[in-house]
């Protein structure tokens, strides 16, 4: 069997196809359970994958694509124990009988975060990590290496350090090591969450064209709505580890749950209109009817590193007043965060000034200015670090000197507000992702800030989890404002009633929504890309007056 | 999974030696430009938390190698050179707590984390006497001078920090563990 | 926070090497003195370390740092190493019948303790030094000038088994993103009011506060650890037989090189055992220095 595969795995590909009339993958009746649980994480699943076939496998976290992925790819059984049953076969023979080294030349897997799968300082041995640990010889490796960075048009990329790479060229890199070891099913395992639209669009257009070339593709994704753009041949959809759907895309609008999976507005809008109208109304800002309150102001701010670097930031002026919803928008590298980081003193301006409540950052140390702004960092396990909630959230009242009766009060108030009383003496590290992020949040509330800053508050969760997320922040009693840094369009003109655009360092825009969105040719020259719930906003904005997410449209226009 | 064998060295043992190793790099550099406790010549490091950690969790020779990797790339790092013998000595202190990681049922059992506690001192009086005693060779120091000069300021610091930091540690392990689906 | 390797390449002679055959030469002449006490051959071993200093072109700027720590070093190791005993490794000195210089004696605990100063101790001191400065300089140049790509390949090329090697190289790898880490969570805390600068409460607590520092970034990276496992799992890693794409050969240069280790190696046992010039003295000239008369 080992010499077939070798023979199959040297043979080019127009003559494999000849000999194996078999499917890349067939499916039957796949059932696994984890040993660590009782439920079976995926069951009943069949599923056929043609030559060239570029599937989508979508569902919302929990619905087992991640399982069933490891499956295919042979993680499940070999590293996740737990109980296969089932039939699966790769062009037509049986998995079970395919050692990993077989498997993986068969299978290539490009993993969610591209920083969590590349293994080595330079690219160039990145690309050949697969291959050298195949034992090929060096004269064999470093062609295919240069083969596969070329067709990925990378070439100039070889000798650069994978640490200094943007996310976008991060991903390349990790595909072409994927490549590089000629697999005839690549599984794509959420691979937009970590880029920015502009990115995720150009990623989108490459798997298309991989599938064009002949290579079988699953893409696991949740944002169905950007990956419609690129025409999959069928759709994959799973609830609670079993098969909802399975076709044609089309066929997908009318099965799948639109709260659950981000479809196109404009099917959104279409089912949306037989349901409940949805109410939405933030408490940010709610101050017993007093008029806004200036909470902090950027005065011609300017910012570099160094005095050898360029600016990162350029004469930026803006006004926080209670009440605002600020969404900050722009391309990786605009300067979005190292904005954000002025508001609370972790850096200070080269010149120009950012004065908290009237006072300067500049005479105040960070801890100070924590009194005014939280800052909730991305990623909530770089923060977390508590033997329970409850300590994790008393952890900044402490730091700011507050007396312990206050401590007790302001992190009783944050629990009940983010709605986790029962996690009160749990670990926070033993919780989901998404609880995690209320945790970040409650710690902020707890320090009874009325700043509140997130940087990219949605990344990391799926559509369902993050709508359910901002929902209720926005909901929460106690901030003044609220500012969020974000590349997600649709994520800015849902929920913020301000937006700050930001190009090279520089403030493109400030406005409402509506006014700042509808200039198309503003947002294109800063690299954001219009999606179809906005263009169906702006299509009705003469009736609506505002933007507003699609099931609220639905209404709004009758 | 829990590997049966603990001196087995697959993947995952690449893997974490690699990421106890750079955390021990990382940490002992940027120990430069923080404040740290001091009593007399005895400074504490935090950092040495890491290999006798390591080696708790995931077995001697993960330990061994984030102690011993981890101070060549904190010297690289900080611009101190090259010392092989305090690098091997470190390698212990990582290698020595790990003798006990196949016992590991729960980390946060207070038995479990005193007897970590008890292997990773006794990993650093292994490890700090093995650097400096090999003073006495290449330095040519008498055995009270690596006693009074090396041995007793490196291994009371170490030892201290040890005791505070390791079950914190170990007991923060003890909630990403319980997340992991292997 | 941005970490950077303090290697570069500078065009020299040692960068040319294979970097097995620097390991190995190193070794050889390190092992080579380690015997050894005799203060003119230790001013030899001294001069051989800086030549090989001097090759690499390093220049002060560059390495202060690390010469003002080993200086430091050898001064209070030498100093109270002279206080408390005077002796030396093997107790060189013993044999050597002392001349006082300077003598005290202290009541310490009802028990006397009586320093002194003496010919033989100075003598022993200065060997001392070049002895020390030989061995730091040897091996601190190291991280100046082997690139940190080539450690797995070298050290696989050396006998050692692929996955020790391998760890090495993803050692690297992760530094720059772990200091990054470290950076962010240093922000987070402090967004939180935490005072990085400030030191307080007794030992322990002074202990304890790094942990908000330390723990996330440690439970991050070895959450991460799960994702970088599978998808070295995925790219066949583990199997009987790696090739490394980095290539390693040794040339003529190297064997000149490795053959100056030996030559110093076999040099050294001659020495040792052939010419019994192993052991320490203390050379006339040298008390007369002090006016002092054997």
């Amino acid at each position: 069997m080992l010499d077939i595969i070798k023979h199959v795995h040297h043979t080019p590909r127009t003559l494999m196809t000849a000999e194996t009339n078999a499917l890349p993958l067939s499916i039957r009746d796949l059932k696994f359970t984890y040993r660590i649980r009782e439920q079976a994480a995926i069951e009943n699943i069949n599923l056929d994958l043609h030559p060239g076939e570029l599937m989508l496998v979508a569902g919302a976290s929990g619905s087992g694509k991640t399982t069933l992925m490891r499956c295919i790819n042979g993680l499940i059984p070999r590293s996740y124990r737990g109980k296969l049953e089932g039939d699966m076969r790769l062009f037509g023979q049986s998995l079970a009988d395919l050692t990993m080294a077989e498997l993986s030349q068969q299978v290539g897997t490009l993993l969610q975060d591209p920083e969590r799968q590349i293994v080595a300082s330079y690219v160039v041995n990145e690309v050949a990590f697969g291959l050298e640990n195949l034992g090929l010889p060096r004269e064999e490796i470093l062609p295919r290496v240069d083969e596969a960075l070329d067709y990925l048009n990378i070439g100039y990329l070889r000798d650069r350090e994978t640490f200094s790479l943007s996310g976008g060229e991060k991903q390349k890199v990790a595909l072409a090591g994927v490549l590089a070891m000629r697999p005839r099913i690549l599984i794509l395992d959420e691979p937009l969450a970590s880029l920015d639209p502009a990115s995720a669009f150009e990623a989108l257009e490459l798997f298309r064209h991989l599938a064009d070339e002949g290579i079988s593709i699953m893409l696991v994704e949740h944002r169905v709505d950007d990956v419609l753009a690129i025409k999959p041949d069928s759709v994959f959809y799973m609830e609670n580890g079993r098969e909802m759907y399975k076709g044609a895309p089309d066929g997908l609008m009318a099965v799948a749950d639109y709260h659950r999976i981000k479809l196109p507005a404009e099917y959104v809008l279409q089912r949306a209109r037989s349901e409940a109208p949805s109410v939405f109304t933030p408490a940010v800002g709610e101050n017993n009817g007093a008029g806004p309150q200036l909470l902090a102001q950027f005065k011609n701010v300017t910012f570099r590193y160094d005095k050898d670097l360029p600016n990162v930031l350029q004469d930026v002026s803006f006004d926080i007043h209670t009440g605002d919803i600020i969404a900050i928008l722009g391309p990786n590298g605009a300067g979005k965060s190292t904005l954000v980081k002025h508001a609370l003193g972790l850096l200070k301006p080269t010149s120009g000034e950012v004065l908290l409540q009237g006072e300067s950052t500049r005479t105040k140390t960070v801890a100070q200015a924590a009194h005014t702004v939280g800052y909730v960092f991305q990623n909530p396990g770089q923060m977390l670090f508590a033997p329970t909630v409850q300590e994790e959230l008393a952890f900044g009242p402490k730091n700011l000197r507050m007396d312990a009766a206050t401590v007790t009060t302001n992190v009783d108030w944050a629990i009940e507000t983010v709605n986790m009383e029962e996690y009160r003496e749990s670990p926070p590290l033993a919780l989901s992702y998404g609880q995690q992020k209320r945790v970040s949040i409650a710690a902020i509330l707890a320090m009874r800030s009325r700043l509140l800053m997130m940087d990219e508050p949605t990344a990391g969760q799926d559509y369902w989890n993050y709508r359910a997320f901002m929902d209720s922040i926005l909901q929460m009693p106690g901030f003044g404002a609220v500012i969020f840094i974000t590349h997600d369009v649709d994520l800015a003109l849902v929920y913020a009633n301000r937006i700050l655009l930001l190009a090279d360092g520089q403030l493109a825009a400030d406005g409402p929504p509506a006014k700042v969105m509808a200039d198309e040719a503003l947002l294109r020259r800063c690299r954001v890309l219009p999606t179809s719930l906005l263009h169906l906003n702006l299509k009705h904005l003469p009736q609506t007056g505002r933007l507003m997410r699609a099931e609220e449209l639905a209404h709004a226009i009758g | 999974m829990k590997d049966s064998n603990m001196w087995s060295f697959g993947t995952r043992q690449v893997v974490y030696a690699a990421i106890g190793a750079a955390l021990y790099g990382v940490f002992s550099w940027a120990t430069n430009f923080i404040p740290l406790p001091s009593v007399g010549n005895v400074t504490f490091r935090p950092a040495v938390v890491i290999p006798a950690f390591f080696g708790v969790a995931f077995g001697p020779l993960v330990g061994f190698l984030a102690g011993g990797i981890g101070n060549v790339l904190g010297d690289f790092l900080s611009g101190w050179g090259f010392f092989w013998n305090w690098s091997l000595g470190n390698g212990l202190m990582g290698l020595i707590p790990g003798l006990m990681a196949a016992s590991v049922v729960s980390f946060k059992d207070r038995g479990t984390i005193t007897k970590a506690i008890m292997y990773a001192i006794g990993g650093v009086v292994v490890g700090m006497l093995f650097a400096s005693l090999t003073e006495m060779f290449t330095s040519g120091i008498d055995i009270s001078t690596a006693l009074v000069g090396y041995f007793t300021p490196a291994a009371i610091g170490n030892a201290i920090v040890i005791a505070v930091l390791l079950p914190i540690v170990m007991v923060a392990y003890d909630a990403v563990a319980a997340r992991s689906g292997r | 926070m941005l970490v950077t390797w303090k290697y570069r390449p500078r065009g020299t002679f040692l960068d040319s090497l294979d970097p097995r055959s620097r390991w190995i030469t190193s070794f050889l002449i390190l092992f080579a003195m380690v015997p050894i006490w005799h203060p003119y051959v230790m001013v030899g071993y001294f001069c051989l370390s800086m030549t090989q200093f001097f090759l690499s072109r390093l220049t002060w700027q560059e390495t202060k740092r690390v010469w003002f720590f080993i200086i430091f070093l050898i001064v209070i190791v030498i100093g109270l190493n002279a206080i408390i005993t005077g002796r030396g490794g093997p107790g060189e000195i013993q044999r050597l019948e002392p001349h006082v210089l300077w003598e005290r004696s202290f009541n310490i605990l009802g028990a006397t303790w009586t320093p002194n100063i003496t010919v033989e101790k100075i003598g022993f001191g200065i060997t001392q030094m070049f002895r020390m400065m030989g061995t730091a300089v040897l091996f601190f140049i190291i991280p100046w000038t082997i690139d940190p790509s080539k450690y797995g390949v070298t050290f696989s090329g050396m006998g050692i088994p692929y996955r020790f090697a391998f760890s090495m190289d993803l050692a690297f790898r992760f530094v720059p993103t772990l200091a990054r880490d470290f950076a962010t969570t240093v922000d987070s805390q402090r967004a939180r009011g935490y005072e990085v600068e400030r030191l307080e409460g007794g030992l322990i607590t002074q202990i304890r506060r790094v942990a908000p520092l330390i723990v996330p970034v440690v439970m991050n990276a070895i959450v991460n650890g799960e994702d970088i496992t599978n998808a070295m799992d995925l790219r066949c890693f583990g199997q009987d037989k790696r090739t490394w794409i980095g290539k390693l050969q040794y040339r003529t240069r190297d064997y000149f090189w490795i053959g100056i280790g030996v030559a110093v190696f076999l040099g050294a046992l001659y020495l040792n055992w052939g010419l019994n010039l192993e052991n320490f003295f203390v050379p006339t000239w040298f008390y007369g220095l002090f006016g002092v008369v054997p």
